[in-house]
């Protein structure tokens, strides 16, 4: 069905001096579902979140939201239309705790106007009220509560992938781009992960893009996977058809061999 | 100079540099942005007060108004270009900006209107000190003391509130990289020009009372020298803590005035102890960056 | 003033220009951050030399030589005391320290000095006359110098180790040191040969025009200027950068502006106008500031991701 398409990947190029990290993808994502993107390293799966999310500016084709194509913006504009990503590595300002990690991304706060502070400081205070109640449930939802006071840069990795989420969880996003959300979480944690992720899905009608090395968390929580390789779309399926795939395997075994010490992305 | 004459010179300026110095750690502190001109806005600050003030004959606070609004202009235009610029470029491009407004100030003295108030590297003498005539030579300073402090009290508060609100965390994140804040649909590109605008206009309020207090200004006054003291103020009293870019501006300004009595017991020439003090300055800023690059007072955890 | 004159000037200002700009751009090639004290080393050289030339007697070929090489070892050491323990920190925190190791060299040449204008002692000579031009041969040399230069970095970057070295470590930091490139020593010998070049081109300066403390500083926003317009980061856009703005600056005081705002006659402007030489410094960074907004990476910058 043409209209429940919320994203539509149209013969995107992307060239870095010489190296085609994007080699004309086009494939389409279905609103309220859970997608997956894999491929071997250096196949273009972070590049394509960095041109979708408007990090990186792509060389040629279409990118469509929502039936409208994204074009030429910045990544805050993109973002604000309501797609929300998180970062491969993830992204941890210095100096600020968990909780204020989590207070700075819901979108449009009242306080983050510079009048506004002076002028409507009771706004602020229920805004901020409201906010922090989320926040608090999230964490409790991410198992970060009880480090809520401490500066992020301290968590560990996996701890840090966590946060990501739940920042991005507050934003609110309509579609969420997620770049490898599992990379370092424990094992019992990722189960309550995808849980989430199928909440997410359920009850807030979120569209979920997930960029995954971990092949249990594809195939229980995705309805559809795109795999790519060198940049372009090699096979798009089942979770279970992908794995069946010889195309994908053939992919993923002849990995490391073909690919030189220098790859940007993965 | 007596010694109470001096204590009240010396609290006058800690107040003047610690408007400065809350306004740079706005900036360098709380948004990461290395602004090498500040003194810029001083001097425009400095200079518009005193063309509104003595060539217009504006009211003191007009003439205080008309400073703010010019620096936090001047801030604004010249973060367009520059606002996505890396530190770098902008830390370079702040340093040229600054000395074309001196070098403007130096050749342009038709910008006083000419005639007997001369301007250009004269300078610009007789600037009126407010409300002068209902006090006596000895009490006046006390009254621009006041004066001086309620500037900073009203500075550090809207400043601090600025940097406690969710304003305060959008600059924050953006200071360690314009990744995140995009992500999170903040336009980070206004934010530092807002931040460069609300710097800039205190940088001319301490221009301000800076001109009606020395009564004299020339564009030598305002010489990159003068940014370099505040950074390290900003360094030394602590990046990213309102209060500690006050006591940074004690701490210097106590150092910078009491090297000035040396000369009377070290014979020593008057150029070679300036730039002494200026070595000092130098050392203190590499110093610090190495063993305590986060100041005396550190920067606050937001607890909620 | 003529247009040859002009075009003499241009040239031996992008010459002095050139020798300093070269040394910043490697310098922030390979160590990533822009040294605000760069064109203060420069000047610790011009005085190096001073002392040589004048308090000892040293022609000045055999001082500048001999200061420019002093100077060079003496930024080795302060990058060991200084920079080394900074590798890793943000470019910022490193700009600042740079910012404010060129604040205590400066005053502290300033306090060994005074503040006066000095000159080297080197023998008087008479310019050459024509009807068109005045050059000196001072001016000559500071061409050849120039291009002396211009030429030998060239060598060095195409034709020795240390180069080949130079190119990959810019490339591809984390790469060159998995290879076994040893990039500490490579930053020695940058630092070396950055400062050596931007210490000649004070002292040619310093010949040219006065000595002072302060003439690091005076020349600093031209210097990054042209190694911003070149491209920063690379040596070959330093020296573009640097004919740029030699020109530039000479012929922006030369022009007529309002000749060309008469359009020949059709909007009836009849005024003459100059920029004022007061007003010479500003045009470099007029340039800058154009840089920036329209091609921030220079016109040899290379573009980096998206």
């Amino acid at each position: 069905m043409e209209d429940s398409i919320i994203l539509k990947i149209d013969n995107v190029f992307k060239n870095f001096g010489g190296i085609l990290a994007l080699n004309g993808v086009s494939f389409a994502v279905e609103g309220n579902s859970i997608t997956g993107l894999i491929g071997p390293n250096g196949s273009g799966k972070s590049t394509l979140f960095n041109v979708i999310s408007g990090f990186y500016r792509k060389d040629s084709g279409e990118i469509s939201f929502k039936g409208e194509k994204i074009e030429r913006l910045e990544p805050y504009s993109i973002a604000m239309l309501g797609i929300g990503r998180t970062f491969q590595i993830s992204e941890v300002p210095e100096k600020t705790t968990v909780l204020e990690n989590l207070l700075l991304a819901p979108k449009r706060q009242c306080g983050e106007g510079v009048f506004n502070v002076f002028l409507n400081p009771v706004r602020i205070k229920r805004e901020h009220e409201n906010y922090l109640n989320n926040a608090l449930d999230i964490l409790e939802l991410i198992q970060l509560r009880e480090l809520k006071n401490e500066y992020a840069e301290n968590l560990s990795g996996g701890q840090k992938k966590l946060l990501s989420l739940g920042r991005i969880l507050m934003f609110e996003p309509e579609l969420l781009l997620l770049d490898e959300p599992t990379a370092g979480v424990n094992p019992t944690l990722v189960k309550d992960l995808m849980v989430a992720i199928r909440n997410l899905r359920d009850q807030k009608g979120i569209t979920i893009l997930l960029v995954e090395h971990n092949m249990r968390v594809i195939s229980e929580i995705c309805e559809r996977v795109v795999v790519l390789d060198f940049g372009q779309k090699i096979a798009e399926g089942t979770p279970e058809e992908i794995q069946r795939s010889e195309v994908v395997l053939e992919a993923y075994l002849s990995g490391s061999s073909k690919r030189g010490l220098l790859h940007e992305d993965s | 100079m007596g010694l109470v004459n001096f204590l009240v010179y010396l609290a006058i300026m800690m107040g003047i540099y610690g408007i400065l110095s809350l306004s740079l750690n706005l900036q360098y502190g709380f948004t990461g942005l290395a602004n090498f001109g500040h003194v810029a806005f001083f001097c425009l600050g400095a200079y518009t007060s005193t063309i509104l003030v003595l060539v217009f004959k504006m009211p003191f606070v007009i003439g205080l108004l008309g400073a703010m609004v010019i620096a936090g202009l001047f801030g604004y235009v010249i973060s367009i270009p520059t606002a996505n610029l890396k530190e770098d470029y902008w830390a370079i491009a702040t340093l040229a900006a600054a000395e074309v407004v001196r070098i403007f100030f130096l050749n342009e003295d038709w910008v006083v209107g000419g005639g007997p108030y001369q301007g250009g590297s004269f300078g610009i003498g007789g600037i009126p000190q407010p409300l002068r005539s209902l006090f006596s030579a000895y009490t006046y300073p006390f009254f621009y003391l006041a004066v001086v402090l309620l500037c900073l009290a009203a500075t550090y508060v809207i400043i601090n509130t600025l940097t406690q609100a969710p304003f305060g965390r959008v600059i924050k994140s953006i200071r360690s990289g314009d990744n995140l804040p995009q992500a999170l649909g903040k336009d980070v590109r206004a934010f530092r020009m807002k931040v460069m605008a609300i710097g800039g206009s205190f940088g001319g309020l301490a221009g301000c009372l800076w001109a009606h207090y020395h009564g004299f200004i020339s564009p030598n006054q305002f010489m990159p020298l003068e940014t370099f003291i505040v950074w390290a103020m900003v360094i030394v009293g602590g990046k990213a803590n309102n209060r500690g870019a006050i006591v940074g501006a004690v701490i210097i300004m106590v150092f910078y005035n009491s090297t000035r009595f040396l000369k009377d017991y070290i014979p020593i020439e008057e150029v070679t102890l300036a730039s002494l003090r200026m070595v000092v300055i130098g050392v203190l800023i590499v110093v610090a960056m190495i063993f305590m690059k986060e100041g005396l007072i550190k920067e606050k955890k937001t607890l909620y | 003033m003529t247009f040859v004159q002009v075009v003499i000037n241009s040239i031996v200002r992008a010459s002095e220009l050139t020798l300093l700009s070269m040394g910043l751009t490697i310098v922030y090639d390979i160590l990533k951050f822009a040294n605000f004290a760069h064109t203060e080393f420069a000047v610790v050289g011009v005085y190096l030399a001073l002392f040589l030339n004048v308090s000892l007697g040293l022609p000045i070929v055999p001082a500048a030589i001999l200061a420019s090489m002093v100077t060079g070892f003496l930024s080795i050491a302060l990058d060991r005391a200084v920079f080394k323990r900074m590798r890793s920190s943000s470019g910022i925190i490193v700009m600042v320290t740079s910012l404010g190791l060129g604040i205590a060299l400066r005053n502290s040449i300033r306090a060994i000095w005074g503040a006066d204008a000095k000159n080297y002692s080197v023998p008087l000579q008479a310019p050459i006359i024509t009807d068109y031009f005045r050059i000196t041969p001072l001016q000559i040399w500071i061409i050849l110098v120039g291009m002396a230069a211009m030429f030998s970095f060239h060598l060095l970057l195409h034709h020795t180790t240390l180069g080949k070295a130079m190119r990959a470590s810019s490339d591809n930091p984390e790469l060159a040191q998995a290879s076994g490139i040893a990039t500490e020593k490579i930053i020695t010998r940058v630092w070396f040969i950055a400062i050596a070049f931007a210490s000649i081109g004070g002292i040619l300066i310093g010949l040219e025009t006065y000595i002072l403390p302060y003439m690091g500083f005076a020349i600093i926003v031209p210097v990054f200027c042209a190694t911003i317009l070149g491209g920063i980061g690379n040596p070959y856009g330093a020296m573009l950068g640097a004919l740029v703005l030699g020109f530039a600056e000479n012929f922006g005081l030369y022009i007529n502006f309002g000749a060309l705002l008469n359009l020949g006659g059709i909007l009836g402007f009849s005024k003459e106008l100059f920029i004022p030489t007061g007003y010479k410094p500003a045009i470099s960074f007029i340039i800058l500031i154009a840089v920036l907004l329209i091609r921030p990476r220079g016109i040899l910058g290379r573009k980096k991701e998206g």
